[in-house]
C-alpha cells in the first residue's frame, strides 16, 4: 500500500473562506480518485463535499477538476492521475459558482439544454405509426455518439467560450441538439438549424479549441457535432446572420491577401449590405467591437493599413493552390453528403 | 407549506414516467422530488435492456413472456400483475420509441432486440449497453417539454399518513438545509431499491431503501424484503456490473479449469439461465475451490467467443468498464467477476394500479393517496427472482400505471395537511445528528453492516449465520445511537445524509434477515442450504413484515396469498423449476 497526497479545492459557504487543504492516502492498487475523496471523507474529514453516485461512469455526478482538467474522479485512477509522485490536486468545475468545496451550481449548464429545447418535437400533422418507427442503423450510427451525454458537466467545465460567453450555451446542449437535427423522428430540423444558426451563443461561437471532446468521458464528440451543425445550417440556407458572414470574410481574406484581414473582418461579420442600409442594430454591433478594437490595437495586434502587406505573389500562388484543393475535397465530402441527405429525406417520407 | 395535487418522490424510470402521466392533466399541479438531480438515478445504470414481446427478431407472445417471468420469479410472481406486466410491454416501449428514445436498430430499421437470461425469445430491447440511461434521458427530456416541476437535490425525510390517509411529505432542502412540509393529495414513491447495505454490489451509492424505510416507519408492511437477487456478472472486488447482455451476446463463464461450469447446473440454458442459478453455479464453484485469480474469489467471464466487432458495437460499456476498473481488456483476456448484490424483489406492497395497500388484512384497505411504482415497490412482478430487463420494464409499465391509477382517483380526494407535530420526527432526527457528540463514526458501522450482510446473508444463507446477521445488525443499531457527525453546516451537507442513511440501511437490513431466517426453503433469489428445496405448501406466500410495536422484540411478520387470478388467461400452475 502506497500513500499519495491529495491538494484539494476548499470552500466553506458559512464563512466564505477558500483555502487548499491537503490530505494523505492510503492507496491500493485499482484504487480511483473518488475512492480517494471518500476515504477522505469516511476517514479523515467528514465535511469535504462532493457529488457521486453511481461509480462506474454513467450517473454523471462526480466530475471535478483533477490536476487542472476535468474528468469523472470514478473513472480515474490514482496511478494514472498521479505523476512522478506529485500529488493531485482535485478542484470543482470550472465556469460554475462553487456551492461548497466540490460542488458546483450546475443551473446555468443545465438551463442550456431547456434553451436549446433539447427534447423530441413529434411530428404534430400525423399520429406516430402503429409500431415504432423505421430507423435505418446507418442513420443511427451517424447520431447515436451524441445520445451518449451523460450531462456531467465536464466539457462546460472546460470549455474556453462559457468562460467568457454567458450566452454561449455550451457543447453538451449543441451536441443534444445535433442529436435531434440528425433524428429523423424530430419534426423541427430546419427550426432547430435556424435557431443554432442565429442565437447568442449558438454553434458560430464555438472556437474550435477542442477542449470539450478532450473532457468528455463519453463518445459524445461535442465539437464534430458543432462543426457538422454549421454545414448542415448552411446548406440548409441559414447563411444570413453573424456566423457565416464571419467565416466568410475570414476565408475571402485569407484568399485575397494571404493573411487575415482584422480590418475588414468585423465588417464582413456585421454585413456590409446591413451597415450601408442603415440597419441600427448592425451599428450597434460596430460600435460593439470599438473598445476591444482599441485594446488590439494598442498592444499591436491588429495592424493598420501600412502595416499590412500579406503574402507575396508566390506565396499567394501557392494560397490560391490550398484553396482549389480544399475545394476538391469539399466536392467529394459533398457528394458523400448528397447520398447521406437522399437517405435522410427517404427516411423521413415515411412520416 | 409547500403544497401540490400530486408529489412523486425519486425521479428514476418510474417516477418519471408517472409525473409524464399525471402532467397529461392540465388542471394538475404535479411535483418530482429527489435527493438526486433526475439525469442522476440509478435507472441510468441499467445496461442491457428492456424486455417486451415485439416479435422483431424471433416469434414472441406476451403469455410466453408472462410464464417466463413467472417460472423466472420461481412461482412467487403475482400472476394478474405479470400479467399487466407483459400485456402492455409493446405498447409502452413504442410510446418511449416516439418519444426518441435512442434504441439500436435491426437489418429493417425495428427496435432491435436480443436474448437475455430466463426469456424463451430474443424480447430485450436496447439501446447498446446503455438502454437505462437512454430510457431516462428521453423521459426527462419530455418532462422539460411539459415543464414539470422538479425538486432536485432535496431529500424526503418522512412520509406523513394519519388514519390510512397520506398527507405528504416532510422533506430537506440540501442546498439550503431548510426542512419543509410538502402536503399532496396523492404521493407516490419510485425511491428504488436497497443493495447498498451489500459489501459487493452494483448499486449506486444512492440506493439506500429511503422510500422503503419511509413507509415502514409510516406503519405499511414490507412484502419480500429477504428476496434480493445477486447478479452472476459483477467486476471482482468493487461488483460494478458488466451487463448480462455480454452473455445475451454470447460470452461463456468458465472456472479455474476452464470449464463452461453452466453445464452442471443449467445444461439447457448455459450462461442464460436466470441470473439467481447462474450466481449460486459461480458461488458454488468459487466455494469448490475453483475460482480465479490469487483470491479464488471469482471466476472469468470470456467475452472474445463474440467477436471483436460486435463487441465493440453492442457492449460498448462493458469493454471500457473491463478496461477501465478491472484494468482488464477484455478483447485479450477474460474478466474476472463475482456475484453482486443487484436489485430489490421486496419493497411496499402495492397493486397494478400503483395503489399501496396492506395486503394481508381482510379487504386489502389501501394507503388513501400514497402510490408506489419500480424498485421500491413489490407489485410483487419478479416474485422471488427478477429476470433480466425486466425492471426497466416493469418501471415505465408501473409508472404509467401508478400515473393513471393517480389520475382517476386524485380529484375525489380531499386537500391534505401536515401539521408542525407531523414535522418533529423528521426536524428531531436531523438536530440529533447536527448535534449529536458520540463516539461511533458513520463509515464505520456502515462498513461493517455491509461486511454482514454480504457474509452472512448472501448468495446461500443458512440458520446459524442468519442469526449471526441479525445479532450483529442489531449490535450496529445500538452503536448507531452514539454516532457522531462531522459536518454541522446547512450547505450540501452530505455527512448528514449519510448518517440519514445509514439509519435506513440498519433499519432494513434487520428486515431483510428476519423475513430470511422465517422462510424455511429455498427459493428464486433466497438460498438456504439447510432448506435446499422449495416448499410450496408452507411457503407459497408473501413475508409482510411490519415494523415492532413498543414491547415487540423485532419485526412483526404476517404472510399473504400469491395472486394466482389473471384475467386473460389461465393462471400457470406451479410447476418445478428447471432450465
Amino acid at each position: 500500500m502506497a500513500q499519495q497526497e491529495f491538494i484539494i479545492d476548499r470552500y466553506n459557504p458559512d464563512t466564505d473562506e477558500s483555502y487548499q487543504e491537503s490530505f494523505n492516502v492510503d492507496v491500493q492498487p485499482g484504487q480511483t480518485v473518488l475512492d480517494s475523496l471518500n476515504a477522505i471523507k469516511w476517514e479523515q474529514d467528514g465535511t469535504l463535499s462532493f457529488r457521486m453516485s453511481c461509480r462506474h461512469a454513467i450517473c454523471g455526478s462526480c466530475a471535478m477538476k483533477v490536476n487542472g482538467q476535468s474528468m469523472l474522479t470514478c473513472q480515474t485512477q490514482v496511478d494514472a492521475a498521479a505523476e512522478r509522485g506529485d500529488p493531485i490536486r482535485v478542484g470543482p468545475q470550472g465556469n460554475q459558482n462553487v456551492i461548497k468545496d466540490l460542488v458546483v451550481d450546475v443551473t446555468k449548464f443545465l438551463d442550456q439544454f431547456e434553451r436549446a429545447e433539447t427534447w423530441l418535437e413529434p411530428y404534430e400533422d400525423q399520429d406516430p405509426p402503429e409500431r415504432e418507427y423505421r430507423q435505418k442503423v446507418e442513420e443511427f450510427d451517424h447520431w447515436s455518439h451524441a445520445s451518449t451525454c451523460i450531462h456531467c458537466g465536464a466539457c462546460y467545465s472546460d470549455c474556453t467560450v462559457a468562460g467568457v460567453d454567458e450566452n454561449f450555451l455550451g457543447p453538451a446542449a449543441l451536441a443534444k441538439a445535433y442529436r435531434f437535427v440528425m433524428d429523423s423522428r424530430d419534426s423541427k430540423r430546419d427550426e432547430r438549424l435556424k435557431f443554432l444558426s442565429e442565437e447568442q451563443g449558438g454553434i458560430w461561437d464555438c472556437t474550435r479549441c477542442y477542449m470539450c471532446v478532450q473532457a468528455c468521458p463519453k463518445d459524445v464528440l461535442p465539437m464534430d457535432a458543432i462543426m457538422e451543425l454549421r454545414t448542415l445550417a448552411i446548406e440548409a440556407g441559414h447563411t444570413n446572420n453573424h456566423g457565416v458572414r464571419h467565416h466568410k470574410g475570414f476565408t475571402s481574406g485569407v484568399r485575397k491577401r494571404g493573411r487575415l484581414d482584422e480590418m475588414m473582418l468585423p465588417i464582413q461579420s456585421v454585413g456590409i449590405g446591413r451597415l450601408i442600409t442603415g440597419n441600427l442594430s448592425a451599428h450597434k454591433e460596430m460600435m460593439d467591437y470599438t473598445p476591444g478594437a482599441i485594446r488590439l490595437l494598442k498592444t499591436r495586434k491588429l495592424l493598420t493599413i501600412a502595416q499590412r502587406h500579406g503574402a507575396n505573389a508566390e506565396g499567394r500562388e501557392q494560397i490560391e493552390r490550398i484553396f482549389d484543393e480544399v475545394e476538391a475535397e469539399k466536392h467529394h465530402h459533398d457528394v458523400d453528403a448528397d447520398a447521406f441527405g437522399a437517405e435522410f429525406e427517404t427516411a423521413i417520407g415515411g412520416h | 407549506m409547500l403544497q401540490h395535487d400530486v408529489l412523486i418522490v425519486g425521479s428514476g424510470l418510474a417516477g418519471m414516467r408517472a409525473a409524464l402521466e399525471v402532467s397529461n392533466d392540465p388542471t394538475l399541479d404535479v411535483a418530482i422530488l429527489s435527493k438526486v438531480h433526475p439525469l442522476r438515478s440509478h435507472s441510468g445504470a441499467a445496461q442491457g435492456g428492456i424486455a417486451a414481446s415485439l416479435g422483431n427478431s424471433a416469434e414472441d407472445s406476451w403469455d410466453l413472456h408472462m410464464f417466463d417471468t413467472v417460472k423466472g420469479g420461481d412461482y412467487l410472481v403475482d400472476q394478474d400483475a405479470a400479467e399487466v406486466l407483459t400485456r402492455e410491454g409493446p405498447e409502452n416501449i413504442f410510446e418511449l420509441e416516439h418519444m426518441g428514445c435512442a434504441f439500436s436498430r435491426d437489418d429493417e430499421g425495428r427496435v432491435a432486440q436480443r436474448r437475455f437470461g430466463g426469456h424463451t425469445a430474443p424480447r430485450a430491447c436496447y439501446a447498446a449497453d446503455r438502454t437505462g440511461h437512454a430510457v431516462l434521458t428521453v423521459l426527462f427530456e419530455q418532462l422539460l417539454r411539459r415543464g414539470v416541476k422538479v425538486y432536485s437535490e432535496w431529500y424526503a425525510l418522512d412520509l406523513v399518513v394519519k388514519d390510512n390517509v397520506c398527507q405528504g411529505l416532510v422533506a430537506y432542502d440540501i442546498l439550503s438545509g431548510q426542512i419543509e412540509a410538502i402536503s399532496a393529495k396523492a404521493v407516490m414513491f419510485g425511491t428504488g431499491g436497497y443493495g447498498r447495505a451489500f459489501r459487493v454490489t452494483t448499486n449506486a451509492f444512492a440506493s439506500t431503501g429511503d422510500g422503503v424505510v419511509m413507509a415502514y416507519r409510516a406503519g405499511i408492511p414490507l412484502e419480500d424484503m429477504e428476496f434480493v437477487q445477486f447478479h452472476p456478472t459483477g467486476l471482482q472486488g468493487s461488483g460494478i456490473l458488466l451487463s448480462e447482455a455480454a452473455r445475451g451476446e454470447g460470452a461463456h463463464i468458465v472456472n479455474s479449469d476452464g470449464f463452461r461450469f453452466m453445464e452442471n447446473y443449467a445444461p439447457g440454458r448455459m450462461e442464460l439461465a436466470p441470473r439467481d442459478i447462474v450466481a449460486r453455479a459461480e458461488q458454488s464453484e468459487i466455494e469448490a475451490g475453483r475460482g480465479v485469480t490469487s483470491l479464488r474469489d471469482s471466476v472469468f467471464m470470456d467475452l472474445r467467443p463474440i467477436g471483436e466487432e460486435r463487441i465493440r458495437y453492442a457492449l460498448p460499456s462493458v469493454l471500457h468498464l473491463a478496461r477501465d476498473f478491472a484494468g482488464i481488456d477484455p478483447l485479450d483476456a477474460p474478466v474476472p467477476i463475482q456475484p453482486t448484490a443487484h436489485y430489490s424483489m421486496g419493497g411496499i406492497p402495492c397493486d397494478i394500479n400503483g395503489q399501496v395497500r396492506i395486503k394481508d388484512l381482510d379487504g386489502a384497505p389501501e394507503i388513501t393517496g400514497f402510490f408506489a411504482a419500480g424498485e421500491a415497490s413489490c407489485v410483487s412482478v419478479h416474485g422471488a427472482n427478477r429476470l433480466g430487463t425486466n425492471s426497466l420494464l416493469e418501471a415505465v409499465v408501473m409508472g404509467r400505471r401508478a400515473g393513471r391509477g393517480i389520475l382517476d382517483v386524485v380529484h375525489d380526494l380531499e386537500p391534505t395537511s401536515i401539521d408542525e407535530g407531523d414535522m418533529a420526527n423528521a426536524i428531531g432526527e436531523v438536530d440529533r445528528f447536527l448535534t449529536a457528540d458520540g463516539s461511533q463514526k458513520v463509515g464505520e458501522i456502515r462498513a461493517e453492516l455491509r461486511d454482514t450482510m454480504m457474509d452472512k446473508c448472501g448468495v446461500f444463507r443458512d440458520d446459524a449465520e442468519l442469526r449471526e446477521c441479525l445479532g450483529e445488525v442489531k449490535e450496529y443499531q445500538e452503536r448507531f445511537e452514539n454516532v457522531a457527525i462531522d459536518d454541522h453546516g446547512s450547505t450540501f451537507n452530505t455527512d448528514l445524509l449519510d448518517a440519514i442513511e445509514l439509519g435506513h440501511m440498519l433499519e432494513y437490513s434487520e428486515v431483510i434477515t428476519v423475513g430470511a431466517i422465517a422462510r424455511q426453503e429455498s427459493r428464486g433469489g433466497h438460498a438456504r442450504r439447510d432448506f435446499p428445496d422449495r416448499d410450496d405448501e408452507n411457503w407459497h406466500r408473501h413475508t409482510l413484515a411490519y415494523r415492532p410495536q413498543d414491547g415487540d422484540d423485532g419485526p412483526r411478520l404476517e404472510y399473504c396469498e400469491v395472486n394466482m387470478e389473471p384475467k386473460f388467461r389461465e393462471p400457470f400452475p406451479l410447476q418445478e423449476r428447471t432450465y
